[in-house]
């Protein structure tokens, strides 16, 4: 139950972090003449958000190894969000631009957190339980 | 039988560890709270200290000299914290040039843009004479090819130039010829052009409304000359000269190195105080592992003493005690490097925006080298923490040390 909920708990958090972040406390530039690659970044963001958080949920209910097999989706999916501001999408290329100064970071920061802890919960859930 | 897990002496400190999480997991939270404020501190004072040197390199001029009142908002210019307009309407540069001390004169226009298009803040431009320039062609020789031509920009890292390579100034779009490396200094927020392209801008920001500055003295506007000072002359002694040759006694003056100065004095004060914090923050945190090293010290006598019987020898003992600690160390070194890197690196832009002080990032290799000798703390400290027991197991009495209790 515990590697249960550490999984589930701590993907839907951050899965969740990066569909809100890029719409509140880390907003992309305001759309003016024409959409920068920020804009993007966010929708794509925000689509990556949803599958995360939808695959913690799922994987709650799943039996270990399925589980594990979700984690281990959700950790490329954390890559996967290091990359989409940094080389699939991007940001403005003004390094004082807030997408380039908060959303990037927030979105990085977001994306090694998540891989990380879904890594090891991927780990945990292919471990043997003890037995008592 | 075949389920029963065979741990050999080498094995023996790790099995320790893992055989307590709780203690193990303690003793780890505290060594990556000492790593993260040992690397973090570190690593901010150096990126400060870059960003220094990176504003002291650009300052160039010895001397600034701008029209009646505008001194302050040359400085905040300077310093990063504002952009503005402001300029003489007379040939100003060629009256400082004749004065006495004055070795090399160069002028330069400032004029503070609408905000471009998709860009939160105001940019600054800078017009300035790539013939007679010292001050910013010689840094940016490295990053262009070629002279600026009329009509192009140079802009600054904090730019957003557009994917056409294109910058959007006064509703025209400017060509882009380079976009600068980082300098943690207000330059990274500033578009350079040629002084020829100055009249251009002005009747660009006539059409839209806001003018610049007045169309009729678009040629001629110039917001600053900058001096660089004749050896053994004190730039005070030469602003007294030029207020003389001109006949101008209201001018502003500006000393570059003096803003240096203050900024310097600030960074010190700042990184003293952080040096102090960590110090501080490191000896508490050597205080609780050595607490806890003891305790567990007196917890784990009947174990020590199963080792002896098993014929294990004091040296043995001080090695996986040490070897404990080593391995606690390492990996709360790494994950406080971690955790550290994350929070600071990734946010290099945010950082300086807030702190308002020049802030440049370090390169990779200053990094890894400051990861290492982080990672050494991290051990280093581990095994300070352990010397009071090694020093117990070691002396010759332990063997009664060990049956105390029995």
């Amino acid at each position: 139950m515990p590697r249960k909920l550490f999984a589930a708990i701590s993907q839907i958090v951050l899965g969740a972090l990066i569909v809100i972040a890029p719409q509140t406390f880390a907003h992309v530039c305001a759309v003016k003449d024409m959409p920068m690659a920020c804009h993007y970044t966010a929708r794509v963001a925000l689509g990556l958000g949803v599958v995360i958080a939808l695959l913690a949920i799922i994987g709650f209910f799943a039996p270990s190894r399925v589980r594990a097999g979700l984690d281990i989706a959700n950790a490329v999916l954390g890559v996967l969000v290091v990359l989409v501001p940094t080389m699939l999408v991007g940001v403005c290329r003004g390094s004082m631009m807030h997408c380039h100064m908060v959303t990037m970071p927030t979105l990085i920061v977001l994306g090694v957190l998540l891989a990380v802890l879904a890594a090891v919960a991927a780990y945990l859930d292919l471990k043997p339980a003890k037995r008592g | 039988m075949a389920d029963v897990p065979h741990i050999t002496l080498a094995k023996l400190p790790l099995a320790n560890l893992r055989r307590k999480p709780f203690r193990t997991s303690a003793l780890v939270i505290v060594v990556v709270m000492l790593t993260v404020a040992f690397y973090g501190g570190a690593l901010l004072s150096m990126n400060l200290n870059n960003g220094l040197n990176s504003m002291r390199e650009r300052m160039g001029a010895d001397l600034m000299v701008t029209p009646q009142n505008t001194e302050t908002k040359a400085e905040a210019l300077l310093t990063g914290n504002a952009s503005s307009t402001f300029y003489f309407t007379n040939d100003i540069g060629a009256e400082v040039a004749k004065a006495d001390g004055v070795s090399k004169s160069t002028v330069q226009t400032y004029i503070s843009s609408l905000a471009a298009a998709c860009c939160d803040e105001k940019v600054q431009i800078i017009g300035f004479n790539p013939d007679t320039d010292f001050v910013i062609t010689p840094w940016m020789a490295s990053q262009i090819d070629g002279t600026l031509r009329r009509g192009q920009v140079v802009a600054g890292s904090g730019i957003n130039v557009s994917t056409e390579g294109t910058v959007k100034l006064y509703g025209h779009e400017f060509p882009v010829a380079a976009q600068l490396a980082d300098t943690g200094t207000s330059l990274d927020n500033s578009v350079f052009v040629n002084m020829d392209t100055v009249p251009d801008i002005i009747s660009y920001s006539a059409r839209t409304g806001h003018a610049a500055i007045p169309e009729k003295y678009a040629g001629k506007a110039v917001s600053a000359v900058l001096v660089k000072v004749r050896d053994g002359y004190p730039a005070r002694q030469v602003a007294a000269n030029i207020a003389k040759a001109t006949g101008i006694t209201s001018l502003g003056y500006v000393y570059p190195g003096g803003i240096t100065a203050t900024t310097k004095a600030d960074l010190k004060a700042i990184i003293r105080y952080a040096a102090v914090f960590v110090v501080v923050f490191w000896a508490m945190g050597l205080i609780v592992m050595l607490a806890v090293f003891s305790s567990s010290m007196n917890e784990r006598k009947r174990e020590f003493a199963a080792y002896r019987i098993l014929g294990a020898t004091r040296a043995t003992l001080v090695g996986i005690i040490v070897k404990e600690s080593a391995i606690i160390g390492v990996l709360g070194g790494l994950i406080g490097i971690s955790c550290a890197s994350l929070a600071v690196l990734p946010f290099n832009g945010l950082i300086a925006e807030e702190l308002q002080l020049p802030y440049l990032q370090i390169g990779v290799g200053k990094v890894l080298v400051l990861t290492a000798v982080s990672l050494l703390f991290a051990v280093a400290t581990g095994l300070i923490a352990v010397i009071a027991t090694a020093v117990r197991l070691s002396a010759p009495q332990t063997y009664l040390t060990l049956r105390e209790g029995e």
